[in-house]
């Protein structure tokens, strides 16, 4: 089983993809760093400008004049119901943040850290896992060296495992570039630091309204290792369900574009269809999962934690399920 | 004692999507024998190997390989097996001696010592280094061999084997396939449609037509009683029906003067003898060796793709 997964390892080094998906993480990580920093700083020059504050050290002022733009948006009549519990869910958050004096707008290595997987969780990291995952099957399959593997003395459920335990290895790999990029990066803009910082965590929505009943601080470090562990099962999971259509489908092509088109109208069928209780057991829409740790409002109402974790859990299974069972009965016509 | 087949099927069949591929074959091969299966395109040669090594399961029948059923004891039967399957499709990206490591490292039988062997018999040694994405495809004929014999199997299955190779490639590689049976005693297994390769490099050959085995027989019998002659003579109406009425030989006019039959056992002096002293003014006589080639036409005659 071991030199199984070598093999994988081999193979997969020298196709080259886990450099290229490397390759776009530095990039995308130097220009959301830079955007980050160079956006930080208007909103402070800007909020100085116009409040004729120079002191711009002062936060306090800055969460201020926040939470009256956001308050200010809340009251426009031309907002609908959704869009106003969002509102209203950041405005509770920053008055938490200000009561307890954690500043909202101080940047850190490890709060960019935290919030490039917060924001790459749902979009971005399952595009990396999809690009190496769905290449993991269909790849031999459209090469036809499949039937190399097929006819070893090895069964088949061990040739298709070897590649499982791979990808999940590649996953860990994957999101460990993402932390350490994106603490190298940034820190280059922010400075390395802000691990011990309070986050607030443990929002909770009940009907509609943000519950702060169970609101605590959790340093910074924590923070970010809940939200790189909910990262590591998102990758699992979409992991899992592109290795399933990579099982089912000869073209690696056909493959990346099924799981990828899946995705994106994910995107927005949690846009348009919330109301549509059906669409809360599909997996596209339970994948910000970091959400429910910072207290964002949630895609459907009714969602929790638990809730997504156990519907993204069962996707999973039943792709590894269904891919087992396929992959060992399937006849290899290529 | 009676040995053990190397390969046993038995009423092998694998219908598609309502179409019958392959149509109950029976087959059994001893050690040391080298096998062709001749059919035309589309004959279920692929389908038939595909359900030996178990890439696609039969609908019915079994496959046995040194006495282990493919379908229950798949490890131990496929441990006695190395093929090459339609083409020899190797990963590009990596080099040829990296994909010969692939392979050995799936056995842990197979030595280092092996593959330099395997290497310099399929005379690979100048290139093995190199990406299979730059090899020519005789060269990744010779790889696919290499990584086919690699764990010294008792079946050895090759699917068109030759394809891409030059004709000093062909006679080397006829020279390693019958080391490899008569030296090491692996059985050979070769399917092919190039006829004069099977008839060159065969002892037994089974010719498959729309599914199903038409003829299986030692090859030099098959050609040997298919010995056919061609007169050319004065009278060729009489000479058809003086054959038919003395040694009940069927004689066929070929061009004015010409006829031809299959004389079987009989020997050709005493029936040209005969011919002269019935009077006929004998010109020429040739004899032709059947190939295999018209015995394939004759057998596979109007058989369509399916």
């Amino acid at each position: 089983m071991f030199s199984l997964i070598e093999n994988e390892v081999i193979k997969m080094i020298s196709k080259k993809r886990l450099l290229f998906v490397i390759a776009i993480l530095v990039a995308l990580i130097s220009v959301f760093a830079y955007g980050q920093h160079h956006s930080s700083e208007r909103i402070k020059t800007q909020l100085s400008q116009r409040m004729g504050i120079s002191a711009t050290t002062d936060w306090h002022k800055l969460a201020d004049q926040q939470l009256i733009e956001l308050k200010n948006r809340l009251d426009s009549p031309y907002r609908d119901e959704k869009d106003k519990s969002a509102l209203r869910v950041r405005i509770e958050q920053l008055q938490y943040n200000l009561d307890n004096d954690i500043n909202p707008l101080e940047q850190s290595a490890a709060k960019f850290t935290t919030k490039f997987m917060e924001q790459s969780i749902f979009l971005f990291l399952p595009l990396l896992i999809i690009m190496l995952a769905s290449d993991m099957v269909s790849g031999e399959s459209s090469s036809g060296t499949i039937k190399l593997l097929l006819v070893r003395n090895v069964p088949r459920w061990k040739v298709l495992l070897s590649k499982f335990l791979t990808l999940i290895m590649l996953e860990i790999i994957v999101l460990f570039f993402a932390f350490v990029l994106s603490e190298i990066i940034s820190g280059l803009f922010f400075g390395f630091g802000g691990w011990n910082a309070p986050v607030a965590t443990g929002f909770k929505l009940v009907a509609g309204k943000l519950d702060t009943s169970s609101v605590l601080n959790v340093p910074q470090w924590r923070y970010t290792l809940m939200v790189y562990s909910l990262a590591f099962f998102v990758s699992f999971v979409v992991g899992s369900i592109s290795f399933m259509i990579s099982v089912l489908v000869r073209s690696t092509a056909a493959s990346i574009g099924i799981i990828m088109s899946t995705l994106v109208a994910g995107n927005f069928i949690s846009y348009f269809l919330s109301d549509w209780k059906i669409t809360r057991y599909m997996f596209m829409v339970n994948l910000r999962l970091t959400d429910y740790l910072s207290g964002s409002f949630q895609p459907i109402e009714g969602m929790t934690l638990l809730f997504s974790i156990l519907v993204l859990l069962g996707w999973a299974s039943a792709s590894i399920i269904i891919s087992f069972v396929y992959f060992t009965k399937k006849d290899i016509l290529v | 004692m009676p040995q053990t087949p190397v390969l046993e099927l038995t009423n092998l069949r694998k219908t598609i999507k309502g179409k019958d591929i392959v149509k109950g074959i029976n087959l059994t091969l001893h050690p040391s024998q080298i096998f062709g299966f001749l059919g035309p395109n589309g004959a279920g040669k692929t389908t038939t190997i595909r359900m030996i090594v178990g890439l696609i399961k039969p609908t019915e029948g079994s496959v046995k390989i040194c006495g282990y059923s493919v379908a229950r004891e798949f490890v131990k039967a496929l441990s006695n097996v190395g093929c090459i399957i339609e083409s020899p499709d190797m990963y590009q990206y990596l080099t040829g001696m990296e994909n010969l490591l692939q392979f050995a490292a799936m056995n842990k039988a197979i030595s280092q010592q092996r593959i330099k062997d395997v290497i310099e018999m399929v005379g690979l040694q100048h290139r093995v280094n190199d990406k299979v994405s730059t090899y020519s495809l005789g060269m990744r004929q010779r790889l696919g061999i290499a990584q086919a014999i690699i764990s010294k199997p008792k079946l050895l299955i090759l699917d068109e084997p030759t394809n891409g190779l030059d004709p000093a490639g062909i006679t080397e590689f006829r020279n390693l396939i019958r080391k490899l049976a008569y030296d090491e005693g692996m059985t050979v297994f070769v399917s092919s449609h190039i006829l004069l390769e099977i008839q060159q490099m065969c002892d037994i050959v089974s010719i498959i037509k729309q599914g199903s085995v038409v003829k299986t027989a030692n090859i030099q019998d098959l050609l040997q009683d298919n010995d056919k002659i061609e007169w050319q003579l004065s009278d060729p109406e009489t000479a058809i029906s003086l054959l038919r009425e003395h040694w009940n030989i069927q004689a066929s006019q070929l061009k004015k003067n010409t006829i031809s039959a299959n004389i079987g056992p009989h020997p050709l002096d005493k029936l040209n003898e005969f011919l002269i002293s019935e009077g006929l003014a004998l010109t020429y006589c040739s004899a032709t060796r059947n190939t295999l080639e018209d015995l394939f036409l004759d057998l596979t005659v109007g058989d369509e793709i399916v």
